[in-house]
């Protein structure tokens, strides 16, 4: 499965940059994120609670920052597995800043395998991009949040 | 043979005796076995189409309460073999993966709990860590010699692959004025039987025995293969199948290599095991039948005259192959040819692996995939000829005074006649209005087009032709094998009542009730008092290795069985009551359950006194004669035979005839399909229960309507099975089916006691293609070329859109 968009956000690059690399925000951020554990430089381990359609699960993954190009883009790679199968994805993260404004563009690819895949498969790219959505809009928020403490 | 005149019962719409107790919920299914201190089994499954299973670590589920105990691929291992398969180097299989999974849906382990949802519940907390590895997933590539390697003990994935040759196929391609080829995609489709697989095991370490309940539809070879897997004598290993399955088409001989996994469930766990495969598990990981891809060409005379064929057909049987394939590629040997009189043939048949669910067989058993290619070459070959496809196919049927007929592959059709079949159904359908109106619809831009197809349909498969897919030379120096017996006991009570034991465990086809039609014609008694019973227990009954209820046999080889087991429980009546009468038998009458001499009807006995002597007064029987009333027939088919030297043989030992007319109209925006007349014309011989066989046919026609437009087990290009449920996995519903004008021509086969023979799978032979054929009629216009299945809108839509953009 293909996904690809792009999110503008109010933040310089330098700020959205930082909020994307930073654990605590992406755990905050990412819907069913239960834990997220630094394993070693932009290594995590991730636990989350999904549901898709009928398809309920808790999956354990990995997540890595890869390619880092400080602050114009990075890979982020994930894998997770649970009861209802894997979900394995690499996407392109690329920050265009100008003024006071940064767009945030993905481009992956995602591979699901197990039970999503044979039950859920039909509704996963809709579900993709509603948690996505969710994922920007409280990044979005987040970078208000540290906005605001900062200011 | 009997005077079919003067059958009372035989032939007549006798309503079910099973439906009763179905209807009200008093069926008994494995499902309704309860055994003290039973538990339940879940199986934890692949995610992954192909992977090495590094570890499996299942303590945190061991601590789960209620958890009794959990199998994994090491134990299985350990504790059986891989199941033996017919070809020249099997596959490790065995009931669990071991060390790598080859298919999404392959079992890893079993949990055993106090409830279904404990061992739910655990399998949750089973980690398992795979290293995924390359995948193949397309039949053709899976055979190149770079593709990625399913079993390393292979070396390849080609599981099986022989070259065959009938005839003189060589020099009728020289002699030909035409030659005609496609190449043709059959899909992965299946059968989806209400009741999916089922298994209660209990392992008793005293006796060092297994009684094992399940709903496997027999032959009783498998029995052996999973004896032999778990290295223990049959004898030690008892199977019990209760009244009732609900539903097999074929299926349901998957479930053996989870009667292994159950059992052996039950020896490490030491309790009585249930499972109860659900529906995701059944759709994602039970069976289905191959898809097949096949390049087909045909050799022509100019009239029309086909002489010979040449058919490259490539079967995929998924990350293992399991008895009874390779059959797949050789159960059709006989019937090859069709309806028609084509004398060479020249095969080339492989059977491949790829990452894929594995398969059985599904109802009319890969005689869809043959007739999708030789019905749709009919065809092409008319339109390359300018014939009509009715008409060639009249030119080339086998006529019927040519019955008994050996086809070139040695198949023995028993008796037929085509002409008369196919020409009621043209007639019915009004095949040359239809001609005209599909000629006006033409000049409006609409799509109507007439869909034909005409099949021979085997039943009872000659356990033979398993053996074809080694070569003669292998062949040789094997041990033979042939046969389709059938085993039916007939016993009469001291008050002249008549019960049957049969061994045919039916999944629906109504067995009582015609058991007890024909017996009732035989002994000239009421149907209503005949009780039979069919649990099928291999250590209380008696059968052979090919025993069940597979291939339409029951109509061919179990009513021969029967009749012959009646004919001689009513002989025996006959001695002892012209002892009793002191007259020879050949001068008694049976009539109104009394015995009479002939012409003096008041010399007479009735039968319940008989019957009472033989049981009561046991030295009143005539000198010699063993006490008791009963008879057994344990008979095989004359005509299974082993394969000769040049590969021939009678696969199949009676042959049903069958063709679809079919008139349909596709909407040129929705690309929907809608029927506008249907006529389905079968001969299985002898008409034993019209109602019973209608509702088969019923059946059929609708198995076959899903394979041509919805049904399809659908995989994605990583290996994941994209239709693990009814959401994704179409069946055709009564709302789908149209009316359809189902019509019979009797021609009694002379190699079964009734003339009947098999006729629950024709229909799923023959529709698929007929309907590709109709709507290939319909887009002939636009040069469409129809050579893949489920013709699903989507994909006529697309097909459309590209001939339109060509002809632009």
């Amino acid at each position: 499965m293909q996904l690809k968009g792009k999110y503008e956000f109010n933040g310089t690059q330098q700020q959205v940059w930082d909020l994307f690399t930073n654990p605590e925000s992406l755990a905050q951020a990412m819907p069913g994120c239960q834990e997220l554990r630094e394993t070693g430089p932009g290594k995590y381990d991730a636990l989350m609670k999904i549901g898709i359609a009928a398809v309920k699960g808790t999956y354990t993954g990995k997540f890595e920052i890869a390619d880092p190009d400080p602050p114009n883009r990075y890979q982020l790679i994930g894998e997770g597995s649970g009861s209802p199968g894997f979900v394995k994805g690499t996407t392109d993260i690329q920050l265009t800043g100008s003024n006071d404004k940064t767009i945030v563009t993905y481009q992956g690819e995602v591979q699901v395998g197990g039970l999503i895949a044979g039950v859920g498969q039909r509704m996963i790219s809709g579900i993709a991009k509603m948690m996505l959505n969710q994922f920007f809009k409280k990044m979005k928020k987040e970078l208000k949040a540290s906005g605001s403490a900062g200011s | 043979m009997p005077d079919p005149e003067a059958r009372r019962w035989v032939g007549k719409r006798y309503k079910r005796k099973e439906d009763l107790r179905l209807l009200i919920g008093e069926g008994k299914f494995v499902d309704d076995i309860q055994l003290p201190k039973m538990k339940h089994a879940a199986i934890i499954r692949s995610p992954y189409p192909h992977a090495l299973i590094k570890n499996i670590d299942t303590t945190q589920a061991e601590k789960l309460p209620g958890v009794r105990g959990i199998l994994t691929g090491q134990d299985v291992k350990e504790m059986s073999k891989p199941f033996p398969c017919g070809v020249p180097i099997p596959p490790k299989y065995y009931s669990c993966a071991v060390d790598k999974v080859r298919y999404v849906g392959e079992p890893v382990a079993v949990v055993v709990a106090d409830s279904r949802y404990i061992a739910e519940d655990a399998l949750d907390l089973i980690q398992v860590d795979y290293e995924p590895l390359p995948v193949v997933m397309d039949i053709e590539e899976a055979a190149e010699p770079d593709a990625p390697v399913l079993h390393d003990n292979i070396g390849s994935n080609i599981y099986s692959h022989r070259l065959m040759q009938y005839g003189e196929p060589a020099k009728a391609f020289e002699e030909a004025d035409l030659l005609v080829k496609g190449k043709f995609l059959f899909p992965k489709y299946g059968s989806t039987p209400i009741e999916t697989y089922a298994v209660v095991a209990s392992y008793n370490p005293v006796n060092q025995e297994f009684v094992i309940y399940n709903n496997y539809q027999g032959p009783f070879v498998n029995h052996s293969l999973v004896a032999l897997a778990l290295g223990i004598p049959e004898n030690k290993m008892r199977w019990i199948v209760p009244t009732d399955i609900g539903g097999g088409f074929g299926t349901k001989t998957g479930v053996f290599p989870y009667i292994a996994l159950i059992a052996l469930a039950s020896k490490k766990t030491g309790m009585t095991v249930k499972w109860i495969e659900d529906r995701r598990e059944h759709l994602l990981a039970s069976a289905t039948g191959t898809d097949r891809v096949t390049y087909m060409e045909a050799a022509v005379k100019r009239d029309g005259t086909i002489l010979a064929l040449k058919d490259k057909a490539m079967d995929n049987t998924g990350g293992y192959i399991r008895a009874p394939e390779p059959g797949c590629a050789y159960r059709s040997t006989g019937n090859h040819t069709g309806a028609y009189q084509i004398r060479h043939l020249d095969r080339e048949v492989m059977v491949v692996g790829t990452n894929k669910c594995l398969t059985s067989p599904n109802r009319g058993y890969t005689c869809q995939e043959l007739y999708f290619s030789v019905e749709r070459l009919v065809d092409m070959v008319a339109a390359q000829l300018g014939m009509d496809p009715a008409e060639i196919r009249f030119k080339n049927f086998i006529q019927p005074d040519q019955f008994p007929y050996t086809t070139a592959t040695g198949g023995i059709y028993d008796a037929g006649n085509y002409q008369k079949a196919f020409q009621k159904a043209l007639d019915i359908v009004d095949y040359p209005k239809w001609r005209q109106e599909q000629e006006k619809a033409r000049q409006q831009g609409r799509y109507i087009g007439i869909g034909i197809a005409t099949i021979v349909d085997p039943s009872v498969t000659n356990i033979a032709y398993v053996t074809t897919a080694l070569t003669p030379e292998q062949r040789a120096k094997g041990h033979p094998k042939s046969g389709s017996g059938e085993s039916m006991t007939i016993k009469m009570d001291p008050l002249g009542q008549v019960h049957v034991i049969a061994c045919t465990n039916p999944q629906g086809q109504g067995h009582e009730t015609v058991i007890s039609q024909i017996v009732a014609d035989e002994l000239g008694i009421d149907p209503d008092g005949i009780t039979v019973s069919n649990v099928v227990d291999t250590h209380d009954r008696v059968y052979t290795i090919t025993t069940g209820s597979y291939s339409s046999r029951f109509a061919s080889v179990g009513t021969n069985a029967l009749v012959n087991a009646t004919r001689k429980l009513k002989d025996k009546l006959f001695k002892i009551a012209a002892h009793l009468l002191e007259v020879s038998p050949d001068e008694l009458v049976l009539e109104n359950q009394k015995f009479h001499v002939k012409d003096q009807p008041e010399k007479s006995i009735a039968v319940r006194h008989v019957a009472g002597t033989a049981h009561w007064h046991q030295t009143a029987l005539p000198e010699g004669m063993d006490v008791g009333l009963f008879a057994s027939s344990l008979i095989t088919m004359p005509t299974s035979k082993p394969p000769d030297e040049l590969d021939r043989v009678d696969s199949s030992n009676t042959y049903g005839f069958c063709c679809e007319v079919i008139v349909v109209e596709i909407d040129p925006e929705t690309c929907e399909i809608k029927f506008h007349k249907w006529a389905s014309m079968h001969d299985s011989g002898t008409v034993l229960n019209p109602m019973i066989l209608e509702g088969q046919v019923m059946g059929s026609i609708t198995h076959g309507l899903g394979g041509a437009l919805y049904e399809e087990f659908a995989y994605d290009e990583n290996g994941q099975c994209l239709t693990a449920s009814f959401q994704d996995y179409l069946c055709p519903t009564s709302m789908e089916v149209p009316d359809i004008d189902i019509g019979h021509v009797e021609t009694p086969s002379p190699f079964t006691a009734l003339g009947s023979k098999g006729a629950g799978e024709a229909s799923c032979e023959s529709v698929p293609v007929a309907v590709a054929n109709a709507i290939a009629d319909a887009l002939a216009p636009l040069g469409v070329v129809i050579n893949e299945l489920p013709l699903t809108p989507s994909k006529i839509w697309h097909l459309i859109k590209e001939a339109k953009a060509k002809q632009a």
